[in-house]
């Protein structure tokens, strides 16, 4: 089961990134799926499982961006990694600290694409930081706490089920 | 159990960092690495691209031919008064312009329809927000390389810079990163053409003495690879020229529109190489040519 949600995601993520979510762009910039995905794993299933799947998913990611082999792969791998570790050492992990880990990765993830990408001088980096980098991280992190929220609410219904009416609940 | 489980996560994150400080170390290495990983799995992920791009035009078909119909008839009678004022135009223009249609068609037709071309349609965007491309549904597999030129009837889009078996990414003229060689059509001045932030172009390295103006427009030079000398780029809107700089610098505005691109033309071989196989294929005998 969990194998063929990575799947979908590792062949799924990128296909929607580059096509239909083109619509859904506020100002041309849209939500970075692969790196929500990363970080949603990482939560969920540890920083291994969050490490592995942000390598595989940004080097596709890669695959199919202008910029060099690699530096996708190594930020969603390391955002996938240190969400692990935040899932972790989090004691009560709730949208908000999500939303909040999400909103601090992808600000990182996106400082790093700035300064190796270039944007054209220091008036070009300003614009970028507003244009792009500030927009993307709102989005990244709105998707990341629903995203959660969501799922988080499907485990616990499927443990609810599983376990039947404890004690307190007869 | 739980022992050996921790074992495998101890050697897999070795492994990983291991990986991550090879890229980091040998980067050049690292990236034939990733191209040679990157070629099976591309191709792959390609299929569902398509398939979303295919159902997309479909969409917008449906979309642009019934439901966005609203208010087409009060839009054709104004067309069709403004056809009448324009065929009257055309009329006299057409007798004036004929002569010299002859000699740019001749022109024209040495500078740009020597270069062979392929079609391709755009499947989707890039798929990060840091670049501004697009990725068009021909690859290696139809003759795509690496820094070919990409344009469209009305002017340059880019070039190609990252390619798989069926698809390639292409690097439009508008991002930062991109930077080809312009001319100034009325003043004769070369110069660099670069994206920038805002998704404009910008012609830099412009001669202090040029007199360029904004409404100039500009065209390839021809002089490095990928695009044949005479396409056009675009039109400066505004020159910006600062005390103490040895040039200055104009912003362009892009003849194609590139939010709306669709259909693209990849040149294969610019004017020097078509002319070469030209020259080849005419100095064979009459017999060996082909239909």
């Amino acid at each position: 089961m969990k194998q063929a949600l990575y799947l979908l995601l590792v062949f799924g993520l990128v296909p929607i990134q580059t096509t239909v979510l083109t619509y859904a762009g506020l100002g041309g910039v849209r939500p970075d799926l692969c790196l929500v995905a990363a970080i949603l794993v990482g939560f969920f299933a540890g920083e291994l499982d969050g490490l592995l799947l942000g390598l595989v998913l940004g080097f596709v990611q890669d695959l199919f961006s202008a910029g060099e082999l690699g530096l996708n792969l190594v930020a969603k791998g390391s955002a996938g990694f240190l969400a692990g570790m935040a899932g972790r050492y989090v004691t009560n992990t709730t949208p908000i600290t999500v939303l909040t880990t999400v909103f601090g990765l992808s600000l990182l993830s996106g400082t790093v694409f700035l300064l190796t990408v270039g944007a054209g001088g220091l008036a070009g980096v300003s614009f970028a930081i507003w244009s792009v980098l500030l927009p993307q991280a709102l989005w990244d992190a709105t998707l990341g706490g629903a995203g959660y929220w969501l799922v988080a609410r499907y485990i616990r219904r499927e443990q609810a089920i599983l376990e039947g009416p404890t004690g307190w609940d007869r | 159990m739980s022992r050996s489980t921790s074992g495998t996560r101890r050697v897999t994150l070795v492994l990983v960092a291991l990986l991550l400080s090879a890229l980091l170390v040998f980067p050049t290495q690292s990236q034939g690495l990733l191209r040679h990983i990157g070629v099976p799995l591309a191709p792959i992920v390609t299929l569902p691209i398509e398939a979303l791009a295919a159902l997309d035009r479909s969409l917008r078909d449906v979309w642009e031919g019934y439901v966005a119909l609203h208010g087409v008839h009060e839009e054709n009678l104004r067309l069709r008064r403004e056809v009448e004022l324009l065929r009257d135009q055309n009329s006299r223009l057409r007798e004036a312009t004929s002569a010299s249609q002859r000699l740019t068609a001749l022109l024209e037709f040495k500078g740009r329809a020597a270069s062979k071309t392929i079609a391709a349609q755009v499947i989707g965007r890039d798929a990060t927000n840091w670049y501004r491309a697009v990725m068009v549904n021909k690859g290696e597999g139809d003759g795509v390389r690496v820094e070919m030129g990409v344009i469209t009837p009305a002017g340059v889009v880019g070039r190609v810079v990252k390619t798989s078996a069926s698809a390639s990414m292409v690097l439009l003229v508008t991002d930062p990163n991109n930077a080809i060689t312009g001319l100034i059509q009325r003043t004769r001045d070369e110069g660099i053409v670069e994206g920038t932030a805002r998704g404009l172009a910008r012609m830099k390295y412009i001669p202090l003495l040029s007199t360029v103006r904004a409404g100039d427009r500009v065209i390839t030079s021809g002089l490095t690879g990928g695009f044949p000398r005479g396409l056009p780029i675009g039109v400066i809107t505004s020159i910006d020229k600062t005390e103490g700089d040895l040039f200055q610098s104009g912003e362009i505005v892009p003849d194609t529109d590139l939010t709306r691109l669709e259909e693209v033309l990849i040149i294969t071989a610019p004017r020097g190489e078509a002319e070469s196989d030209a020259d080849a294929l005419s100095a064979q005998p009459p017999q060996q040519r082909k239909p």
